[in-house]
């Protein structure tokens, strides 16, 4: 729609390869313009800046990542060479990962970097679902305030999200002032704890979410609900036999990045979460930091990489089942 | 089915929408009521309700602190500068994407979604890696650098919808009367595609002023951002300093994107599906 009615004939063609069919018949207006292929190269040197420094942020430090966790150690990094248990080979050696996987605190830290991500996975794409089709379906005042109400965190910085949450959960808290006030004892604070990191995640994720969700909900037609009501279909039926279907991939598409947000995460889980076990994203900026230990922080980088392919691939797998089925 | 007799009844059903509801609000906004609390508290001791003392006294002990004042003067250094290096980068970019037909137009689009693959703090960490190398670390380069990772790809793909928003015969019509190519762009144009971009340059700002994970991992000791001493503000000071704080951080995001809302929900979602 945005594109029809621009007179160019030559921007008017849409595939790249289509360029190269020639003009079409119609007389374009008489203009001075640079040939064809001109016109592509300037193009491409115009995109070119943002894809090269995403070459240079993205995938220049994580292939050299990958490489210095397998033994590969530049001659010309003095801080990667300064690494107190060193592992140099030249040839590619697995040892870094090998003591890793050793530690019984490093495994403490994997299978709690597990738990949490893929709770908190589940319960964003629960609540979210959840609060998309009453938003989309319900009617009246109180889902029109729901409408507001979910954007909240996305105008909190995550930094100071956690902070409220810390200080509405923490014992002695606020919530904990109010549960007294109404005779509920024995609070126990989630904060410090696996549950505080899940809490913050749902809390901050919500927004996206929604959005995301809600945007797929958007092409469900309402007469189909209606339809499948008037057949008697229970809740659960509709919900898993008609809506989901049609919303698989807006699904996948929240789960994916939920999963690889959390997995990459270190804000909430350094505030919220326990001392020890740590989630990965906070153990590896200790060992990056604190501990001066670049060689397994970076490993422990790409072991995250490789968990968030695992996600994507997933992904993949889903849409494509998807895109199959519905021809 | 009998269990399902209590959702039959309308007023049953509604009072439990205004239950659910009511914990959803509670979730997403009593933790934030709780730091506005804190921010007016002189003095909030357990088991009170309330402060027992409201008053300004953190606020006034905030804007003394030499380290804050230093925090809030370098986040709004950071925050134009990132803008506008995003905004170099990234526009003719956009106007690229949106104008001209070349090889490999839509790859180079849709990898820039590739800063999502990737968890963050394990890219910040790989990146702090390379900046050793490439003595960036601890760099207002280094960090202007790593705060514009995440503005790349709404600093490219909302003005690329913007750019596509403006109508061809406009264009067309300038061009009629004799404007030359530059006098189109600058006359007609970019003037129309403005408002894209302004939603744009408002994330990015926003993104570099929130940026906390990056920054921390290669700015510090001394590139400590407002974001970045929330760290320490959170654990090694009394309550009401960070929640003044917090205050002070979140009143750009909420005015800038309160102004910005109508554009935003219609942009950032649309702006992936248009370019085909």
């Amino acid at each position: 729609m945005v594109r029809e009615g621009r007179g160019n004939t030559a921007t008017e063609v849409v595939a790249p390869g289509a360029a190269l069919a020639g003009p079409p018949g119609r007389l374009a207006p008489v203009r001075r313009r640079p040939p064809r292929w001109r016109h592509g190269l300037i193009g491409l040197l115009l995109a070119s800046p943002p894809f090269l420094l995403m070459l240079l942020l993205i995938v220049v430090p994580t292939v050299q990542a990958a490489l210095y966790s397998v033994g590969q150690v530049p001659a010309d990094n003095v801080v990667f060479k300064a690494d107190v248990d060193l592992v140099s080979s030249a040839s590619p050696t697995f040892i870094v990962y090998e003591r890793l996987l050793a530690s019984t605190f490093i495994q403490a830290d994997l299978l709690l970097t597990l738990l949490v991500t893929v709770a908190s996975v589940a319960l964003v794409l629960i609540v979210s679902y959840l609060l998309a089709l009453y938003v989309r379906f319900g009617q009246g005042r109180l889902p029109a305030i729901v409408r507001m109400l979910y954007l909240v965190p996305m105008f909190i910085p995550v930094v100071i999200a956690s902070y409220a949450l810390i200080e509405f959960y923490v014992t002695n808290g606020f919530l904990q002032i109010i549960l007294e006030r109404l005779g509920i004892h024995g609070y126990q604070s989630p904060i410090y704890s696996p549950t505080g990191i899940v809490l913050g995640q749902l809390w901050v994720n919500i927004p996206f979410a929604v959005l995301l969700i809600g945007s797929g909900l958007d092409g469900v037609a309402p007469e189909l609900i209606e339809a499948a009501q008037d057949v008697g279909a229970s809740f659960v039926s509709l919900l898993w036999r008609i809506v989901t279907p049609l919303v698989t991939v807006p699904l996948l598409i929240v789960g994916t990045f939920t999963f690889i947000g959390v997995l990459g995460s270190y804000t909430i889980p350094y505030l919220l979460g326990p001392n020890a076990p740590q989630m990965l994203g906070v153990a590896m900026t200790a060992y990056n930091g604190a501990y001066q230990r670049p060689q397994p922080a970076v490993a422990m980088a790409v072991m995250t990489f490789i968990l968030a392919a695992f996600a994507g691939a997933v992904y993949v797998w889903g849409t494509s089942r998807t895109e199959r089925s519905a021809v | 089915m009998s269990y399902t007799w209590f959702l039959r009844v309308g007023a049953m059903r509604q009072a439990l929408a205004l239950v659910l509801v009511g914990a959803l609000s509670c979730f997403l906004l009593l933790p934030l009521f709780t730091l506005l609390l804190w921010a007016f508290a002189n003095q909030w001791q357990y088991p009170a309700v309330l402060p027992q003392q409201f008053g300004f006294h953190w606020w006034q002990w905030v804007f003394q602190n030499n380290d804050l004042g230093n925090a809030i003067k370098l986040s709004f250094e950071f925050a134009p500068v990132v803008t506008l290096a995003s905004a170099v980068v990234c526009l003719p970019a956009a106007y690229a994407f949106s104008r001209f037909r070349f090889p490999l137009r839509r790859p180079l689009f849709v990898s820039m979604l590739a800063v999502n693959a990737f968890p963050k703090i394990g890219l910040y960490i790989s990146i702090a890696a390379l900046y050793y190398r490439l003595n960036l670390i601890d760099t207002f380069l280094g960090v202007v650098l790593i705060q514009m990772i995440n503005t790349l790809v709404f600093m490219t793909w909302i003005p690329t919808a913007a750019f596509n928003a403006v109508p061809g015969e406009l264009e067309e019509a300038a061009r009629d009367v004799g404007a030359r190519s530059l006098m189109v762009f600058w006359k007609v144009t970019l003037p129309l595609a403005m408002p894209g971009i302004v939603v744009a340059a408002i994330l990015a700002f926003l993104a570099s002023l929130d940026e906390a994970q990056g920054t921390l991992v290669v700015g510090t000791p001394t590139h400590i951002t407002m974001p970045v001493i929330m760290y320490v503000l959170v654990a090694n000071y009394p309550q009401p300093v960070g929640a003044v704080f917090s205050i002070l951080l979140s009143l750009p995001s909420l005015i800038l994107l309160l102004a910005a809302r109508r554009y935003l929900m219609a942009g950032y979602l649309a702006a992936g599906f248009r370019v085909r």
